[in-house]
């Protein structure tokens, strides 16, 4: 097992590595703004579609990767004639 | 294997594992003190770190890892990290949760659940620490939170590692440590 940590394994920091935990590090800050900002958006009665077209995806999408979530948060939502 | 590392939940696993449910209990809490959705790598570091009494954290605090000192390694991780990117990390928290809650005060999202699941450098831990503890002993199953340490020591890359070489630690001595602590 030790011997996996042989030294031509590159460091954790410096060169590829820092910018690789900062790709790593800001895909999950987006994810973490788009989950709070996707509930704020639907407390204050946003319908999916417009949420969908402010994040740049399909209302398919963003009601597949939030509708669990929010369900569970007890959010009101706008039902699709309301749109 | 596949059982294990397929596993969203905790509790599930503390079946096969000989490490106390306040430590577990303490993975969920350092998540959530992190702002996390998930329960990482780190968040079951500082756990381990947190509980001077079990064989983990003495092996931890032995190495000068108490858990002041790791959160101290995680924080400066996360600066450098972010600093690649431009951005400035807060002075306090220990990720960018708090960069969030800067950016949009008063917004966090609500958890699927109030139990954070295993990410991917957790669940990596884990299987690691699996495979080690049969490999090197001979026996099976229950994993010690010794198992589980080496597990996490034995990342190369990640939020874990790069916290550990910024604060001069021997990852390598230290996981060697933990793989042979009897």
């Amino acid at each position: 097992m030790v011997a996996s940590m042989h030294s031509s394994i590159p460091s954790p920091l410096d060169g590829p590595a820092d910018g690789l935990a900062a790709a790593s590090a800001l895909r999950a800050m987006a994810d973490r703004i788009e989950d709070a900002e996707v509930e704020r958006a639907m407390r204050e009665g946003w319908s999916w579609s417009q949420v969908a077209e402010a994040l740049g995806v399909t209302r398919q999408a963003v009601h597949k990767k939030h509708l669990r979530r929010l369900l569970m948060a007890h959010i009101e939502l706008r039902r699709r004639s309301g749109e | 294997m596949n059982r294990v590392f397929g596993a969203h939940r905790v509790a599930p696993l503390l079946v096969s594992w000989e490490i106390g449910s306040n430590i577990v209990r303490q993975f969920e809490i350092e998540a959530r003190r992190d702002g996390a959705k998930f329960i990482e790598a780190e968040h079951m570091l500082l756990a381990l770190a947190s509980n001077a009494d079990s064989d983990a954290g003495r092996l931890l605090i032995e190495a000068g890892l108490d858990h002041e000192r790791l959160a101290a390694a995680l924080r400066e991780e996360s600066r450098r990290t972010l600093a690649f990117a431009g951005m400035s990390a807060p002075d306090n928290g220990l990720a960018a949760i708090n960069e969030l809650n800067r950016l949009a005060p008063g917004a966090e999202a609500t958890g699927l659940d109030g139990a954070p699941s295993l990410g991917t450098s957790a669940k990596m831990a884990v299987r690691r620490a699996m495979i080690g503890s049969r490999h090197d002993r001979g026996r099976r199953g229950r994993l010690r939170a010794t198992d589980l340490l080496a597990g996490i020591l034995e990342a190369d890359f990640g939020t874990v590692p790069r916290a550990l070489a910024i604060a001069g630690i021997d990852r390598a001595a230290l996981a060697s440590r933990a793989w042979g602590f009897e």
